[in-house]
């Protein structure tokens, strides 16, 4: 079985080194094109600077009367890992799919776990980046107070991460041509953005809030929180939420794995 | 996985897409260090057979043996793959990394690569080593993908169409490349539209139309060539008319005579002893075997017209 092992699919640490050359590579590919790559980070520190500009400073009465830039930094924190894993993820794999690229890679002898890691391993590299530019924007330009448990964060960001990856890779394999793609991905994600509350903080137990509970996005964005609620009592950890993310997560592992396709769609 | 076992065995390979059936049983068998040519036009089920000779498509019946693996077998398919290269047409490489880089990461996948330079040199992308993918021609991009089919040095190399869309130079390099390595002793197996690319580089050849293998030889004896089916030429002396020949003609055209015979020695010597009892001048004598094409279009059912004009067409 040793030998069945060493050539079989999985190669212990030879493999992991595979799956981080294969983020170095995707990180190539994602800077070497530094117009996506400025917009598709900046997208995010260009709203919470906007908004900050704007509003910052008013009081959030539903918060326990935080500034209301303490609450934006965790939403675009949320916002950003959403649109880097779930749109541009979804969008590029569809767009890899339709111009032979998969089809090359499956043709190749790397595992498609090793592929998979490789992709996620980049977009939570990419995610962290606007994370740290958030924190650091938000601090220096508005004064925001950091959480004490970065951790909380930290795990909420690579859930969402893992579990908006996910989804991305199940939402591309929905859509039928490159052309498709972004539009479709586009008014999906803004449609849901929109109802959870991104731009002002949604009343719990509203229709709004009832609707966009059924949705990963909004819970997203309440567990990205939860370490800047400074309210009495609020915990930093919000296993709840993540959880209602985290099946989300599994439900997209199920779509993608079964239609999941290689060649392009035309073939 | 003794190395005198044959490099794929197909028996009786069936694969149909709904009511059609793309692949009707075809069996062929491609030795090591074989070059063999897969021909026949679109739609014949070429494509099907090598994509299931890749894993990449499953099978509705029939055995499948490459390099001694089943590539059906998820279990074992990196395994074979990291012995297989495989050149397609029309699947992109990142635009934005430069050759050396995707060479370089692709060699990444393999246990023993070649080296990078060693394979930049033989695709003749040397120059273009730290370009970017998106800057190169159309000709460089498929010269970079032959590069990434050959980068893992594999055992059996699979071509679809490798040099569609190369100038005449690059064709040539490409032709040299594949014969250098049948010389290092790896399997070449290709599909091509063009029967002198066939005939260049192919030891065997086998013609497959309608999901069936009509034919398969040498290029020299695919359909008979080598025996009978000459084809001999010549103009109608004047104020003859062809029934007055000695022998059967088969056409004629503006006072142009053709005969195709399998007995070409005997119509030439009648054709001779009557030319010279009656004095008579033959003009534009030619005797030819028939080519390649010429058998291949009749194999696949298509007219073959007079030949003229047959050289080096895409069959398309």
């Amino acid at each position: 079985m040793k030998a069945a092992s060493a050539h079989g699919n999985f190669r212990g640490l030879s493999d992991l080194r595979l799956v981080g050359r294969q983020i170095f590579y995707e990180q190539l590919s994602f800077w070497l094109n530094p117009v996506a790559a400025i917009f598709t980070v900046g997208f995010s520190v260009i709203f919470l600077v906007l908004l900050g500009a704007t509003g910052g400073s008013s009081r959030v009465g539903s918060l326990g009367g935080i500034r209301a830039i303490q609450y934006y930094v965790p939403g675009f924190v949320a916002y950003g890992v959403m649109s880097t894993c779930f749109n541009t993820l979804a969008v590029a794999l569809v767009i890899r799919r339709e111009t032979g690229l998969l089809k090359r890679m499956r043709l190749s002898p790397l595992p498609t776990w090793v592929m998979l890691a490789g992709v996620t391993g980049s977009v939570l590299v990419i995610s962290m980046v606007q994370v740290g530019l958030l924190l650091f924007i938000g601090r220096v330009a508005y004064g925001v107070v950091l959480p004490e448990e970065l951790g909380a964060l930290v795990v909420a960001v690579v859930v969402g991460v893992v579990c908006f990856t996910a989804l991305g890779i199940a939402t591309s394999t929905l859509i039928p041509n490159q052309d498709s793609g972004g539009p479709v991905v586009g008014v999906v994600f803004f449609v849901l953005l929109f109802l959870s509350g991104l731009w002002y903080p949604l009343k719990p137990g509203s229709t709004l809030a009832n609707i966009s509970g059924y949705f990963p996005i909004r819970h997203l964005m309440l567990a990205t929180f939860a370490p800047f609620d400074s309210r009495p009592g609020a915990s930093p950890w919000d296993w709840h939420d993540l959880w209602i993310v985290g099946v989300w997560g599994l439900a997209a592992v199920a779509v993608a794995a079964r239609r999941w396709r290689w060649a392009p769609r035309k073939d | 996985m003794a190395s005198s076992d044959p490099a794929v065995v197909v028996e009786g390979l069936t694969k149909s897409y709904g009511h059609v059936r793309a692949v009707d049983g075809v069996s062929f068998e491609v030795g090591r260090g074989e070059v063999f040519a897969l021909l026949g036009p679109n739609g014949a089920g070429k494509t099907t057979t090598i994509e299931v000779l890749e894993g990449f498509r499953s099978r509705d019946a029939g055995q499948v043996e490459v390099l001694g693996l089943d590539p059906a077998v998820e279990a074992t398919s990196r395994q074979l793959r990291e012995c297989m290269g495989v050149v397609l047409q029309e699947l992109a490489i990142e635009p934005f990394l430069t050759v050396r880089r995707v060479l370089d990461r692709h060699a990444g996948f393999f246990p023993r690569p070649r080296p990078v330079d060693e394979v930049l040199h033989l695709v003749g992308l040397e120059e273009k080593a730290g370009k970017r993918v998106k800057t190169l021609s159309g000709g460089q991009q498929r010269r970079l993908d032959l590069a990434l089919g050959i980068i893992g040095d594999p055992e059996l190399l699979i071509l679809d169409e490798p040099t569609t869309g190369f100038d005449p130079a690059a064709r040539r390099q490409a032709w040299e490349l594949v014969a250098g390595l049948s010389e290092r002793g790896t399997t070449v197996i290709l599909t091509t539209h063009y029967l002198d690319e066939a005939e260049a580089l192919a030891s065997r050849v086998a013609v497959i139309t309608g999901g069936r293998i009509v034919a398969e030889g040498t290029p020299e004896s695919l359909g008979g060539r080598d025996r009978g089916a000459c084809r001999i030429r010549f103009r109608l002396p004047p104020d003859t008319a062809p029934e007055s020949l000695p022998v059967a003609v088969d056409r004629t055209m503006q006072g142009a005579i053709e005969i195709t015979t399998d007995e070409e020695i005997a119509v030439l010597a009648t054709l001779a002893n009557w030319a010279l009892d009656h004095q008579v001048e033959v003009v534009n004598l030619t005797v030819e075997r028939l080519t390649l094409e010429d058998v291949y279009l009749r194999l696949v059912g298509e007219d073959s017209g007079d030949g003229a004009d047959s050289d080096d067409r895409d069959l398309t």
